[in-house]
């Protein structure tokens, strides 16, 4: 082999290690990932998954949707529902009042001073508004008849509920349940930490404090760190608990649910949860009775609740039950009252 | 003759590298002011990651150019509501409500959990075994309040001019702010 021969195929091995470089440098760019599209590629271990959580067994959901019943409020961030006199329907959201009928046709609106969180609605019509840290009275005509004293500066007033010459309203912030007199005078504090009464007192981690008042006449309170719900006589006496942790379907999920729950006739609860977005209901002892809707029903509220992220926390679901049974939800994320049946068609 | 055009050549020589030892001198102090300058420049906007637009997708902890992510969790101690059951510590399902490791949410152990009084616990980060997967900010945005985030630490971040983050960032949580308010907080009495 001559000099001239050496030297081209020097030249020749050159070019192919080049070009084989080359193509590794093309294959290694073609690779990588600059735009985030394949993800974080973390193992399994670092995957927060609720998809088993999230599957119900069908037979255990007892009710299904009426769409045709189903009300836009048009509120950008309701609040609360309650049922009144002829079942009507109250919502408050934003700073308005609505009522609808029980049709669902919206009868009246009304401005409020601010944005109610809660109400209550007495058997003669007169309402009962929660707005921040103090009450707002209404009469069935919608004129302000009176504003009550704040409870104090620490007071986030999440619930309400009347009953007789009784108002009830959960403070979140103080974590205690004010009972009022119709007058707006208050009369007493109910679930205060008393280890002699026997009162663990109300852990509220997260805006969700709710109350009712029950067929037996006992107060119904939610405690939700503790994940139940607790009687109490309207003296403040601790009757009964109910109510466990468990991510199955008998239990109360995450840090702190339920976050609201409405009562039946016949003495059931309908509860709601956040995190797993479900409706469950239990019979008057607290044994788990079966689903009203579980998170399959809600996927267009979780969807905008993961596109909030942080501020998910801020999208309870509220409820209500009419004297048949009928289970209103509303929606704070999408604004709808969404109306659930029992499948055996008694409601 | 010979000698002096010798002599001039030398001369020119040791001339020639005094000048070019001083022209590098020169060089260096403008490049090291230069850099300086440039570095002072790039100080006055960072790198941080928006919590309120982040949504805890794990890509923080693979993209950083560091070995170890500079995106870290931090804790809101203002808006924790010391749960007893965290979510952001427990696993969903957890078999008990303790510290065993069969417990815990976080793959790396990052989160202390201690006992303040029935039934709060309060939870801390252990910053350098935190490697900013995000998994804990998901337990606590799906049941809790959100008090857990995820922000670029300054002490560890290089500071790129192009993120690599930010450019895997699916929900452009990214944003520069300015050096002097390098981080995005929840509540007001956020640490670390």
């Amino acid at each position: 082999m001559n000099k001239a021969e050496k030297n081209s195929w020097s030249a020749r091995l050159i070019i192919g290690v080049l070009i084989l470089a080359l193509f590794g440098v093309l294959m290694a760019a073609f690779q990588m990932d600059f735009t985030g599209k394949k993800g974080s590629q973390l193992g399994g271990e670092y995957d927060y998954n609720l998809d088993r959580l999230r599957k119900i067994d069908p037979a255990l959901i007892l009710y299904q949707e009426n769409t045709a019943a189903k009300i836009q409020t048009g509120l950008t961030r309701p609040r609360t529902i309650v049922l009144g006199p002829e079942n009507q329907i109250f919502v408050a959201g934003d700073t308005s009042l609505q009522i609808y009928s029980a049709a669902g046709k919206l009868i009246k609106t009304a401005a409020l001073s601010g944005p109610a969180r809660c109400l209550a609605v007495a058997e003669d019509g007169t309402i009962y508004a929660g707005l921040g840290d103090h009450i707002e009275v209404y009469s069935p005509e919608l004129k302000q008849t009176a504003v009550w004293k704040s409870f104090g500066e620490k007071s986030i007033l999440s619930s309400l509920a009347v009953r007789g010459e009784n108002v009830f309203a959960a403070d979140a912030g103080s974590r205690v349940v004010l009972h009022y007199d119709r007058a707006g005078n208050l009369l007493n504090q109910i679930g205060r930490k008393d280890p002699q009464k026997n009162i663990a007192g109300f852990v509220i981690p997260s805006p969700y404090f709710d109350l009712a008042v029950a067929p037996d006449g006992l107060l119904r309170v939610v405690n939700p760190g503790r994940h139940r719900i607790e009687a109490y006589t309207f003296g403040g006496e601790l009757e009964i608990t109910w109510g466990k942790f468990s991510s199955e379907i008998d239990g109360f999920c995450g840090c702190c649910n339920p976050v609201n729950f409405a009562m039946t006739a016949d003495g059931s609860y309908v509860t709601c949860e956040k995190g797993l977005t479900r409706i469950k209901i239990y019979d008057g002892q607290g044994n788990f009775a079966g689903v009203v809707a579980g998170p399959d029903a809600f996927g267009k509220h979780d969807a905008i609740c993961g596109e909030k992220g942080a501020n998910c926390n801020e999208g309870g679901l509220d409820v209500a039950v009419d004297a048949g049974g009928k289970v209103f939800i509303l929606d704070p994320y999408t604004g709808e009252i969404r109306v659930f049946t029992h499948k055996s068609g008694l409601n | 003759m010979t000698t002096d055009k010798k002599t001039e050549t030398n001369l020119n020589r040791r001339q020639f590298l005094t000048n070019a030892s001083r022209g590098a001198c020169l060089l260096g102090l403008g490049g090291a002011l230069g850099a300086l300058a440039s570095r002072a420049k790039s100080d006055d906007m960072v790198w941080q990651l928006d919590p309120y637009k982040c949504i805890a997708c794990g890509n923080c902890a693979t993209y950083c150019v560091l070995e170890q992510s500079a995106v870290k969790c931090v804790h809101s101690y203002a808006m924790c509501g010391y749960c007893e059951l965290c979510t952001g510590f427990f696993e969903p399902e957890p078999p008990a409500l303790n510290t065993g490791a069969e417990n815990q949410l976080c793959p790396t152990g990052a989160i202390k959990r201690t006992y303040v009084e029935d039934p709060y616990y309060e939870y801390t980060i252990d910053e350098p075994l935190c490697i900013g997967c995000g998994k804990c900010v998901k337990g606590c945005n799906a049941f809790g309040n959100g008090s857990l985030f995820l922000q670029v630490r300054h002490d560890r971040c290089l500071n790129c001019n192009e993120c690599s983050i930010a450019a895997a960032c699916p929900s452009q949580a990214y944003t520069r702010v300015p050096a002097s308010q390098p981080y995005l907080l929840k509540g007001k009495d956020t640490t670390a």
